[in-house]
């Protein structure tokens, strides 16, 4: 039975990345590609801020913050002072962790509440200054983004790129949260105190996984920015923030399958089933609220527990039952000796 | 000058007028509720409603507006936080009240419009009143009629001596047989009616508008996360210090300056002082 699953996880691990290298010849149009791309380049920022929520248990709803400060550093870096695209991705990606730790540092010793307020008004406070320098920004008109050179100009090409890098993340996040590290933060998710007992140090433990979802975020804001060619602050609405945020929590805390299942969910279904679309936040709102009442482990832990479920059991049964020959053996001894 | 100042006193009654009705709903459940700001929010959209959409006198749509915050958060108690509390996990509440802020952001939007409206006259008066225009005056009243019933409330009534038990521990209050369950229930209904009183008092200041709610959740948090969580004064010195500061900040810096202002407070309060300027620090026994 083990065997069974060892030979069916890779394989299905390589079916799974063949079908996403191939994707672009499989597509029927652009419009799908582009859907694909922007499902990537969220799915990159989500899997970060999955190990601030979904991991460490930081309820962050602000990341869409550290979103707009990587396009907008990447717009600019790009646009005004001919930066090549590949280095400003690499730029946008250390200022979003340089934010992520500016906004790290107070808040993260705050409770739950809170924390998620401030990263709220983070989140309002970059809105905000990119309406006000209007020099800097362009204000509410907004900022050209460029795109990508010569490898990775063609959609395809750009899709292979996101592609790479949200794969290396994916990576990254599964490496983190697996290992010792992983181990970590989510034992201060469950409990700080039992957390801080065991010689965790709870404040650097978090500090350092939301630093890293904000380097993330910001390559995201890069690859974002010249996604879509052209930016405004109307692009990163509190909403957004609370898209990304739901993704996570209805894919299930504490997976990774779980959260990318989700930001493929909901990042395609509004564009597929148009009345949802008009909905929006409302929709969003209410699988939000079904999710936290009837199934707060997400719909990840469903999938797992229908998955244990459909596996074939062994049938390993234990008869507990004497043996009478040992147990004759062993009062023989012992009347022996007595 | 003198209008900075006033304007600043405006804003921040309504602060503090949502800043009491987080602490009314924290006493009782210790949940922070995402949708509090969006209680005001609804008392503002109908009473224009009532008054300016179907033409019903003044007091009935006063009426109309406080029901409806009673019933709205009536209705998150139910759906979001009884159930929600019912469950040992931490934060779980947080997500609720979120999901539910949410909905009810959207349904304002799609059925109210997205661009603010203006809210009724409700004193017959000459516009450009200057400082004595009744926009100003009638938010102050309101939160001052708010903090003071509330205080007579906890202080004289039977009632308020269940809240305030209820609120120091709720085990204690439990086995002393008050239904806690009701109570908490009840003091959702008295911060519905608080919020849809401050909300439609406001209304002239701040028009009829469904985004006016997360703006209310955020900047009535500040008031309470500075002037201390649960101290009902600390919410009214930390509304209107913070509605002084914001409208300053739009006088000296410009108007793109107000939330960066007012965050900045907050995170600085937060740094200095976490449990606010009123506040009891809350040590956990361990």
């Amino acid at each position: 039975m083990t065997d069974r699953s060892h030979i069916l996880r890779p394989v299905a691990l390589l079916a799974g990345v063949a079908f996403l290298v191939l994707l672009p010849f499989l597509v029927r149009d652009q419009y799908q590609l582009h859907l694909a791309q922007l499902i990537g380049v969220y799915w990159i920022l989500i899997a970060g801020l999955n190990l601030v929520v979904g991991y460490s248990g930081q309820l962050s709803v602000g990341h869409v913050g550290l979103l707009a400060v990587g396009a907008y550093a990447f717009a600019i870096l790009t646009g005004r002072y001919d930066v090549s695209p590949v280095l400003a991705l690499g730029a946008s990606g250390a200022l979003g962790g340089l934010c992520g730790l500016v906004l790290g540092l107070p808040s993260l010793r705050l409770p739950g509440f809170y924390f998620a307020m401030v990263t709220l008004a983070f989140a309002v406070i970059i809105n905000e200054q990119s309406v006000a320098q209007t020099e800097l920004t362009g204000g509410g008109v907004g900022l050209p983004a460029q795109g990508f050179s010569a490898p990775f100009a063609s959609p395809q090409g750009f899709y292979w790129l996101v592609l790479g890098i949200s794969a290396l993340v994916t990576w990254l996040t599964w490496n983190v949260a697996h290992k010792m590290w992983g181990r970590a933060i989510i034992a201060v998710r469950d409990s700080e105190v039992a957390a801080r007992s065991v010689g965790i140090s709870v404040y650097r433990a978090k500090l350092i996984v939301f630093v890293f979802s904000g380097v993330t975020a910001g390559i995201a804001g890069a690859l974002f920015a010249s996604l879509q060619t052209y930016i405004t602050p109307d692009t990163f609405v509190f909403e957004l923030g609370l898209f990304f945020f739901t993704c996570i929590i209805i894919g299930g805390r504490g997976s990774i399958l779980g959260p990318f299942i989700g930001t493929v969910v909901l990042t395609a279904l509004p564009e597929v089933v148009a009345p949802l679309a008009k909905l929006g936040n409302f929709f969003y709102g209410l699988l939000l609220l079904i999710v936290v009442l009837l199934i707060p482990e997400g719909f990840g832990r469903l999938l797992t527990q229908a998955m244990t479920r459909l596996k074939p059991q062994a049938a390993e049964s234990k008869v507990v039952a004497p043996d009478p020959a040992r147990l004759k053996a062993a009062l023989g001894t012992r009347a022996g000796n007595g | 000058m003198l209008t900075v100042i006033v304007y600043g006193l405006a804003i921040g009654a309504i602060y503090a007028a949502t800043a009491l009705v987080y602490n009314v709903m924290y006493s009782t459940s210790k949940v922070l509720s995402v949708t509090t700001g969006h209680i005001p929010m609804l008392g503002g959209v109908f009473g224009a409603y009532f008054i300016a959409g179907l033409g019903l006198p003044i007091l009935v749509g006063l009426a109309g507006a406080i029901a409806v915050g009673v019933l709205f958060n009536l209705l998150t108690e139910i759906v979001a936080v009884r159930r929600v509390l019912a469950r040992s996990d931490e934060h779980l509440w947080l997500l609720s009240t979120l999901a539910v802020a949410t909905m009810i952001s959207q349904v304002m939007a799609l059925w109210w419009g997205t661009e603010p409206k203006p809210f009724p006259r409700l004193i017959p008066q000459e516009f450009a009143q200057g400082i004595g225009d009744q926009k100003y005056w009638l938010p102050v009243l309101a939160a001052a009629v708010c903090a003071g019933s509330l205080e007579l409330f906890y202080r004289r009534t039977m009632y308020g001596k269940l809240f305030i038990a209820t609120s120091e521990d709720a085990f204690a209050a439990r086995a002393r047989g008050i239904n806690t369950d009701r109570v908490r229930a009840l003091s959702y209904m008295l911060s519905g009616a608080l919020g849809g009183l401050a909300g439609f008092a406001a209304g002239q200041l701040t028009f009829a508008f469904f985004a006016l709610g997360f703006a209310l959740t955020l900047n009535g948090f500040i008031a309470i996360a500075v002037g201390g969580l649960g101290s009902n004064l600390g919410a009214v010195i930390g509304g209107l210090a913070l509605g002084m500061m914001s409208s300053f900040a739009t006088y000296l810096f410009g108007g793109e300056y107000q939330q960066t202002v007012a965050i900045g407070i907050l995170i600085l309060v937060l740094v200095i002082k976490p449990e606010g300027l009123f506040g009891s620090k809350q040590v956990r026994p361990v």
